[in-house]
C-alpha cells in the first residue's frame, strides 16, 4: 500500500488549517474594505458613531470634489509619491548594483544599509524633524558653516514636501536595495561571462542583460514602493502634521485628519475609497506599461 | 579598474554617511540635557553628557507602561501570527484542494491592501463591539500586517522540505497532523524564526493602528507614547531622543542578527510567490 502525502479529495483538513488565517483576514481586512464603501455613502461622524446613520448617497464625494484642501492634498501626494518613488528606485538600483560587485564585506555593508528600513516611521519622522528644524537643526548649521543662507525646511510650503521626500527616501530605499539584490542574485554569472566574451562593456551588459532580466522584480518593486508612498502618512503626521496649514498634507494624511481630527468619519471613508482606487490604477498602469515594453522588444527581434 | 573600485567605495561611503549621520546625531543628542539639545550652534559631542534622559524614559510611569504594552502586543502578535501562518502555509504546501489557487491569489491580493485604508472602518467596527482601547483587539488587528507575508514565507519554506520525511512518518502510522508536529515543526525552526522576526518588527514599529484604535494612556504602545511628546509648545528633545534610541534597540539587534536569513527568505518569496 502506497502511503502518500496528498490528501484524499474531499478532505476538509486543508480548509481547517487555513481557517484561522482566513477568518482574521476576512474579518479585519476584507470586510472593513467593503464596509468602507457603505460608510462613504452615509453620514457618520465621531458623534454619531453608535447611532443611526443617514444615507446621503454621493454627497461625501461631491463635498470632496469641491474641497480645495482635498485638491491641494492630491497635488502634494503627486509630488511626494513621484519624488519618493523616483529617488528610492534610482538610489536603490545604484546601491544594489554597486554592492553586487566583487567587494569584500558587501554582506556587512548591506546589513548596515538595511537599518533605516527597520526603524519606525515615528523615529524617522522625529529624527528628521530635529535635523531639519529651522532654529536648532543641524542642517541649517551646516549650511551656515558653508556660508549659505538657512532654509526653512519644514515651514516653507514650497520646500516642505521635498524635505518629507528626503526622509521617506532615507527610510524606504533599503527595501528596493534588498529586493533588487534578490533579483540580481537570480541572474547567473555565466550570462555576464558570455557577454564579456562577446565584447560587451559593463554598461552595455547592464542595460541589455541585467535590466531585462530584472524586469519582474522591477515591476513588483515599483508597485510596492509606489503604494507604500501613497499610503504613508505617519511620517508626515510626526514631521509636520500636514502643515504649514495643508501644504504638506498628502491624500492619505488628509483622510486621517478628516476622520480623526475633524471627526468626519464618512468623509474620510470617501477619501479612503479614492485612495483604494488610486492604488489599483497605479498597479494596473505599471503592469500594463512594463508589459507593453516587453512586446516592443519581442517585435524588434 | 582602480577608478572603478574607487568610485564604488566612494558611493558606498557617501551612502553609509547619509544612512548613519542622522542616527548618530540623534544618539549624541540623547546624552545632552534638554536645554543643550536645542542649543545653537549645535555641538557634535555633548558638553555635559548625562544619562538623565534615559533615566526619565525608563522611570516615567506612562512611558514604562507603554514599553510593556509594546512588548506584550509584539510578542503575542508574533506568536499568533507564526502559528496561524504555519498552519496555513502547510495547507498550501502539502495539500491539493478545490479553490487552492483562488485562495493563494486572494491572500496575495490582500497583502497589497494598505492597512491605512482600513483604519476608519476598523475604528467604527471596534467601537461598535466595545473593543477600542483593547490590547487584545490590537493583537488581532496586527495580524493583517503579517499573515499574508508569513503564509507565503512558510509555504515556500515547507516546500523545500522533502516529502519523504513525512511519508516515512505516515508509514509508521502517524496521522498527518502528528507528522507535521513531530517531523516538520522541529526542522522548520529557521523558517519560523524569520517569520517571527518579521512579525515582531512590524508589530513593534506599528503606529497607525494603535494611534487610531488604542490611544488611551494605559493601553498606549511605545511608538504612540513617543508621539505624545509633541506638546503644544515645545518638545523635550533630550527625552525624546533617548526614547527613540530605546525603541531602536530590539529592532536593530534583530535585524543585524538575521540579515542573511532575511534576504534568503524574501528571495524565496519573490521567486516562488
Amino acid at each position: 500500500m502506497k502511503v502518500t502525502l496528498e490528501a484524499k479529495t474531499g478532505s476538509i483538513q486543508p480548509y481547517l488549517l487555513l481557517a484561522p488565517a482566513l477568518a482574521i483576514l476576512i474579518g479585519f481586512l476584507l470586510f472593513p474594505l467593503m464596509w468602507n464603501i457603505y460608510l462613504s455613502l452615509h453620514d457618520v461622524s465621531l458623534t454619531t458613531i453608535l447611532g443611526d446613520w443617514k444615507y446621503v448617497g454621493l454627497k461625501n464625494f461631491d463635498n470632496l470634489i469641491h474641497d480645495h484642501d482635498f485638491h491641494t492634498s492630491l497635488q502634494v501626494s503627486l509630488i511626494f509619491v513621484g519624488g519618493s518613488v523616483a529617488l528610492q528606485f534610482f538610489v536603490g538600483m545604484v546601491l544594489a548594483v554597486v554592492l553586487n560587485q566583487q567587494i569584500s564585506g558587501s554582506n556587512t555593508i548591506r546589513a548596515l544599509f538595511i537599518i533605516p528600513w527597520t526603524v519606525s516611521a515615528v523615529i524617522t519622522g522625529f529624527s528628521f524633524k530635529f535635523i531639519f528644524s529651522d532654529s536648532f537643526g543641524i542642517m541649517n548649521y551646516g549650511l551656515a558653516q558653508m556660508g549659505l543662507e538657512p532654509v526653512a525646511w519644514l515651514s516653507d510650503p514650497g520646500i516642505v514636501v521635498w524635505t518629507l521626500v528626503f526622509a521617506n527616501v532615507w527610510h524606504g530605499t533599503p527595501f528596493t536595495v534588498i529586493f533588487l539584490t534578490a533579483g540580481l542574485f537570480s541572474i547567473s554569472p555565466v550570462v555576464y561571462e558570455a557577454a564579456r566574451i562577446d565584447g560587451a562593456t559593463k554598461i552595455k551588459s547592464f542595460l541589455y542583460i541585467t535590466l531585462p532580466l530584472l524586469r519582474p522584480f522591477i515591476i513588483i518593486n515599483l508597485i510596492l514602493i509606489t503604494m507604500w508612498s501613497v499610503n504613508f502618512f505617519d511620517l508626515i503626521l510626526v514631521m509636520t502634521n500636514g502643515g504649514p496649514l495643508f501644504s504638506s498634507t498628502t491624500s492619505s494624511l488628509f483622510m486621517y485628519r478628516q476622520a480623526f481630527e475633524f471627526g468626519l468619519l464618512s468623509k474620510g471613508a470617501a477619501v479612503g475609497f479614492l485612495l483604494i482606487a488610486m492604488n489599483l490604477v497605479l498597479a494596473y498602469t505599471y503592469i500594463k506599461l512594463l508589459r507593453s515594453q516587453d512586446k516592443t522588444v519581442e517585435l524588434r527581434q | 579598474m582602480l577608478i572603478e573600485k574607487t568610485l564604488i567605495y566612494f558611493v558606498i561611503a557617501t551612502f553609509l554617511f547619509i544612512t548613519f549621520a542622522p542616527l548618530l546625531w540623534v544618539l549624541s543628542t540623547s546624552f545632552k540635557p534638554n536645554s543643550e539639545a536645542i542649543s545653537f550652534p549645535p555641538k557634535f559631542l555633548p558638553d555635559s553628557p548625562t544619562l538623565d534622559n534615559y533615566l526619565f524614559v525608563l522611570t516615567d510611569p506612562k512611558l514604562v507602561t507603554s514599553l510593556f504594552n509594546s512588548l506584550a502586543v509584539s510578542l503575542a502578535s508574533t506568536g499568533l501570527s507564526v502559528v496561524v501562518s504555519a498552519l496555513g502555509g502547510y495547507a498550501f504546501a502539502r495539500f491539493d484542494f478545490k479553490g487552492k489557487n483562488l485562495l493563494i491569489s486572494t491572500i496575495l491580493g490582500l497583502f497589497m491592501i494598505p492597512v491605512v485604508i482600513n483604519i476608519i472602518p476598523l475604528y467604527i467596527m471596534l467601537a461598535n463591539i466595545g473593543l477600542l482601547n483593547s490590547l487584545f483587539a490590537l493583537v488581532l488587528t496586527f495580524q493583517i500586517l503579517i499573515i499574508p507575508l508569513n503564509i507565503f514565507l512558510l509555504k515556500n519554506y515547507f516546500e523545500t522540505i522533502p516529502k519523504e520525511l513525512e511519508e516515512a512518518a505516515l508509514i509508521d502510522g502517524c496521522s498527518k497532523m502528528r507528522a507535521f508536529w513531530h517531523v516538520i515543526v522541529p526542522i522548520s525552526i529557521p523558517g519560523f524564526l524569520i517569520a517571527a522576526i518579521l512579525s515582531f518588527r512590524f508589530s513593534w514599529n506599528e503606529f497607525v493602528l494603535p494611534i487610531v484604535l488604542s490611544n488611551r494612556p494605559d493601553v498606549m504602545v511605545f511608538q504612540v507614547a513617543l508621539y505624545q511628546f509633541i506638546s503644544l509648545y515645545r518638545i523635550d528633545w533630550g527625552y525624546l531622543t533617548a526614547g527613540i534610541n530605546i525603541a531602536l534597540i530590539p529592532v536593530v539587534v534583530l535585524m543585524l542578527f538575521s540579515q542573511k536569513r532575511m534576504i534568503r527568505g524574501l528571495t524565496l518569496g519573490a521567486v516562488r510567490g
